[in-house]
């Protein structure tokens, strides 16, 4: 009898392992859906984005079908991608970089260094890249010491353009049709990390977020963005979230192209007025962190030397020294981001108790230049120096305008100068940063992620690590 | 004005008057009428409105009971902590949009947002209100709420809940907006308007009514100042294009007995100002009627009354002109006091007409009498030689030849010499009887005064005769009159004839020419012996003379001539104070006299 209990527990042991084990095993197959709100438009890599939406969505899609030859790491540092290693000579004028052995192009075909090579030699007329013996030397009359950064960005991904016109990549993903508000994907058979668990990737584009959360609820989609605040309602639906770092800025930026710009007291009233924590605490439930610089404090180490501390009773008497038609403002913000309606009107909020009234507009159509604008910028996981300058670019030429600021730091500059310069324009608060936001994501049920989370720390997609279990209930 | 004239104006005018004064007492009592409805609508519209509000402040207390006890608002007392994160700023929203609240706040104890519906980014800021509320006001209060953009009026209600030692507090209400002002039932005529009072200065973005805001709100600024300000009701009458509205304003008062808000109603005046149009026109047409009636009306009988007396009035005016053939206008009914007075004014008519027949038959006899009388004498004194003349031809008839031709051509002589006088005497007869028609001519009166006054100059002049002293006070520019020269001439000379006659032992005679509106008039005055009062009335008739001789003729001449030229000629006289001459002539002669008038001769000078 004894002897029959235990071999009757031993068998149902085994049982349940193996279930536990066939549970936790990643399998093939399955179609994985995305929505996003960013809309891709061109396929190329070398194109120029058309808009900020379609910028957006080339930053997460196209390194799917198209790679890099290396790619930020989560560490903050450079992981190999199609390069396996890399090294420079003295002056960073000459780069080598070892690409990686077999690897095979959507189209089946090897990659060839000379084509890698060319696809360069577009992208760059300065540069002089070449290639030998399984590598690629790029070569400048000044010196590039942040080439391998710069060859992260998405403009620099690998892609051939055949006699069909298609034009094919090395990612694990192939694609198989773009139309419109829709990028149909598919697993890239011979990737060289090893085919993608999924066999195609769906991303209906241009979808709303709070669209692409129903959607999500209901499941029909597996993967979707989620704006902080909404975060709490995932949760209580026991859906999983993941994030990134803090990768986006929000601030409110001057306008200087009104015939009388918002003078320096008031701008340093508002810097003072506005409770950062309190936003990050309550509105984006503990998902952002308070922007006291424009580049976050784990991208560039210097962020929490630029605070500026909240004082309400120095912001009302700085407003009250001000003739009174100094004290209204309107604050314009994207009518399609809720969240930064929502933020925006928390500014609003704090902003009155310093004795600003600020009228916070989301017109659809043309309107009279606002005072200030509260826009998002994506700052690109790199170097701080290419950040920032990134950040500048996507901010305008003129933003700056109303401080005196140096030139921008060229990328490649030290520290101390992106340092130097990023201290002149908080101090002149010709920028007010107001909080870092990550990219966060939220996972259908079925959504299950084999080498660490699918969006990476730098809010890259690592979708070739991502399978589908069983629909959960 | 003609009696029958005055008289329909009479009649007419109290027509009129009696209108005018109906008229205004239906308008005056119309009004009083409309205005003592209008208070009555404006206080029902007001009751009204208080009893909406009071439902309104009901239905918002049960709601906002309903939230407190909802099983949502009991976890977030129990749940909530300060420093907790786990809640979504916009909870509030659906609770709020469950029970139809347009404002929601949920507070904690110390008083901070931990969430509102209205205004989610508010969180963690001091309510201003809600925890400074008492215990005893379990009912729905106005109250102004602050709104991103606006300031809003709102019926509010505010609940405790307790979750062991935590307390939160519950505030929601709903506005008060147009809405609210559209539920309301005014009758015709009627509107009901609300003023916001949530700013410091009255802004006329802050007065609407049931369809929006109020697109002309200026009239009525300064009642809703003054109500704001005396915190008392206000009434005004406002005057729009399409007409007058009386506005009654009564102040809302919050918790703390702030004037929140201005409930203005207003009735139209359109409605009594058409009233008092149509009364007024039906009373002028009324009034016209009434006036024209009354004219045809005392037409009529003025008519009746006046015709007699018109007719009695032209009767006496013919009479009194010298027209004494029209018959007496109505026949004596013998009734009624017009036709007394016509009998009576028949009777003195024939009675007058009698006397002057009897009159001018005894003038006529007498003047018979005193023609023959002048005639006998005047035939007498010529005939008395001719008779003595034939007597001695008669016994000259016995004589020698030679003595009786001596006696017969003295006799011829005398016989000649009388005759010649009788033929004068009947010439002088025969003129007077037979005048003859002027002959008209533009003569210069001043001309023919100093022309006769040449011709009397050699007498004048002559010794030993009284000294007569004659003075022209001849009018410089007397223009000139159509007039027979000659026979204008012989006037002058009779009447100053007459004036030296009258003055036998000398005096003055002063000749005066004197031009009129349309006629020149003519003074020949003198300081003689002067006439009697009997004389002064006789001095026309012919053959009447105060003179021991003369023919009695020369002023009937006198009278004749300037009746002739459609004159006047009177006679101002006292005895012993002289006698003046008036003759008034007119500048043109009337075409009357110009038909019969000889025609007009040159006058050659």
């Amino acid at each position: 009898m004894w002897r029959f209990r235990s071999r009757l527990f031993a068998a149902a042991s085994a049982i349940v392992c193996g279930c536990v084990i066939a549970a936790a095993r990643p399998r093939y197959g399955g179609t994985l859906r995305i929505e996003t709100h960013a809309v891709l438009r061109t396929l190329d890599p070398a194109a120029t984005p058309l808009d900020v939406s379609d910028a957006a969505a080339r930053t997460r899609l196209l390194p799917l079908v198209f790679e890099t030859l290396v790619a930020p790491d989560p560490a903050g540092g450079l992981r190999p991608l199609l390069a396996t290693s890399w090294e420079r000579d003295a002056q960073g004028t000459r780069w080598r970089f070892q690409l990686r052995p077999d690897v095979r192009l959507h189209d089946g075909s090897r990659l060839d260094p000379a084509e890698v090579a060319s696809t360069l030699r577009a992208r760059v007329d300065s540069w002089q890249v070449s290639s030998a013996d399984e590598a690629i030397v790029i070569a400048s009359d000044r010196a590039l010491p942040d080439l391998p950064w710069v060859l992260t960005d998405v403009r620099f991904a690998i892609s051939m353009r055949r006699a069909s016109g298609d034009v094919v990549g090395s990612g694990p993903f192939r694609v198989e049709r773009l139309e419109a508000g829709r990028l149909s994907l598919r697993a890239h058979e011979d990737y060289w990390a090893g085919r993608p668990f999924v066999d195609a990737v769906q991303i209906d584009m241009g979808v709303v977020p709070p669209e692409q959360l129903s959607h999500l609820e209901l499941g029909r989609v597996d993967l979707v963005a989620v704006n902080a605040p909404d975060v709490r309602r995932v949760s209580q639906r026991g859906l999983r979230l993941v994030e990134s770092r803090p990768l986006e800025l929000m601030a409110l930026v001057f306008d200087v192209n009104r015939p009388t710009p918002v003078g320096e007291p008031i701008r340093r009233a508002l810097a003072l007025a506005i409770d950062r924590a309190a936003m990050c605490t309550i509105l984006l439930q503990r998902h952002a962190q308070p922007a006291p610089a424009l580049l976050p404090q784990w991208l560039s180490g210097y962020a929490s030397l630029l605070a500026v501390p909240l004082d309400r009773a120095q912001a009302r008497t700085m407003v009250g020294a001000r003739p009174a038609a100094q004290r209204a403002l309107t604050l314009r913000v994207d009518p399609s981001d809720s969240l930064a309606h929502a933020i925006a009107e928390r500014i609003a909020v704090d902003a009155r108790e310093a004795g600003l009234f600020i009228k916070v507009e989301a017109p659809d159509t043309l309107a009279p230049r606002p005072d200030v604008r509260l826009v998002r910028v994506r700052l690109d996981a790199k170097s701080p120096d290419l950040a920032l300058a990134r950040a500048l670019a996507a901010l305008g030429p003129r933003t700056t305008a109303l401080v005196a600021p140096d030139a921008p730091p060229e990328p490649g500059a030290s520290l101390a100068d992106v340092y130097r310069y990023e201290r002149a324009l908080i101090e002149g608060n010709a920028i007010i940063p107001v909080v870092h936001l990550p990219e966060i994501y939220a996972l259908g049920a079925r959504v299950e992620s084999w080498n660490g989370p699918l969006i990476l720390a730098t809010g890259a997609w690592d979708l070739a690590a991502v399978w589908l279990g069983a629909d959960k209930p | 004005m003609s009696l029958r004239n005055r008289l329909t104006l009479l009649v007419g005018g109290v027509v009129a008057i009696t209108v005018a004064l109906v008229t205004w007492t239906v308008s005056a009592s119309a009004r009083r009428a409309f205005e003592t409805m209008d208070a009555r609508r404006t206080a029902a519209s007001i009751a009204q409105f208080r009893r909406e509000v009071a439902n309104e402040g009901d239905e918002v207390v049960r709601r906002v009971d309903r939230i407190t006890a909802s099983d949502a608002v009991r976890h977030i007392a129990i749940e909530f902590r300060p420093s907790s994160v786990d809640r979504d700023v916009n909870e509030a929203v659906p609770l709020a949009n469950a029970q139809g609240l347009d404002f929601l706040d949920i507070v904690a104890s110390d008083g901070t947002i931990v969430l509102s519906a209205h205004w989610p980014a508010r969180f963690g800021y001091k309510h201003p209100w809600a925890t400074a509320l008492s215990s005893d006001r379990p009912g729905a209060f106005l109250q102004a709420v602050e709104l991103p953009r606006e300031t809003a009026l709102g019926l509010m209600s505010v609940r405790t809940v307790t979750a062991g030692d935590r307390r939160i507090y519950v505030a929601g209400g709903r506005r008060l907006d147009q809405q609210f002002l559209q539920s309301l039932v005014l009758p015709e005529g009627m509107r009901a308007l609300l003023y916001r009072n949530v700013e410091p200065e009255v802004s006329r973005l802050q007065l609407i009514d049931a369809s929006a805001n109020v697109a002309q709100a200026g009239p009525l600024e300064p009642l809703i100042a003054r109500v704001r300000q005396s915190r008392a009701e206000a009434q005004e009458t406002v005057v729009w294009p399409d007409g007058p509205e009386t506005i009654d304003a009564m102040p809302l008062t919050g918790r703390d007995g702030a004037v929140l808000g201005v409930l203005l109603v207003g009735s139209s005046g359109r409605e009594l100002a058409a009233l008092i149009g149509r009364i007024r026109w039906t009373g002028v047409v009324l009034g016209g009627l009434g006036i024209l009636f009354g004219v045809a009306a005392s037409y009529g009988v003025a008519a009746r009354v006046t015709r007699p007396v018109e007719q009695l009035a032209g009767a006496a005016r013919a009479i009194a002109s010298g027209d004494w053939t029209i018959p007496s206008p109505i026949q004596a009914s013998g009734a009624g006091e017009i036709d007394a007075l016509a009998t009576a004014f028949d009777t003195m008519t024939r009675q007058l007409v009698d006397h002057r027949e009897r009159l001018v038959q005894a003038e006529r006899v007498a003047a018979w009498r005193e023609l023959a009388r002048r005639l006998a004498h005047e035939l007498k004194n010529p005939l008395f030689p001719l008779r003595i003349t034939i007597d001695n031809l008669r016994r000259a008839k016995t004589l020698p030849a030679e003595e009786f031709d001596e006696v017969f051509t003295e006799s011829m002589t005398t016989l000649a010499t009388g005759l010649a006088n009788l033929n004068a005497v009947i010439g002088r007869f025969s003129d007077f009887a037979r005048m003859p028609a002027p002959a008209l001519e533009q003569v210069s009166p001043n001309e023919i005064v100093r022309r006769t006054v040449n011709l009397f100059q050699a007498q004048l002049d002559a010794p030993g005769r009284p000294a007569i002293a004659v003075a022209l006070d001849l009018d410089p520019a007397p223009g000139t009159i159509r007039a027979d020269p000659e026979q204008l001439g012989r006037v002058c000379q009779n009447l100053l004839l007459n004036a030296f006659d009258a003055m036998p032992a000398g005096g003055a005679v002063t000749i005066r020419t004197r031009r009129g509106e349309g006629v020149v008039r003519l003074e020949i005055a003198d300081t003689g012996e002067g006439l009697t009062e009997e004389e002064r009335r006789r001095i026309f008739t012919p053959y009447y003379t105060t003179k021991q001789h003369g023919t009695g003729l020369g002023l009937a001449i006198v009278q004749a001539v300037v009746a002739d030229h459609a004159g006047k000629i009177w006679v101002e006289s006292e005895p012993g104070r002289g006698t003046t001459f008036h003759i008034e002539l007119p500048v043109s002669a009337p075409a009357a006299i110009a038909a019969l008038a000889a025609p007009s001769m040159e006058h050659t000078s």
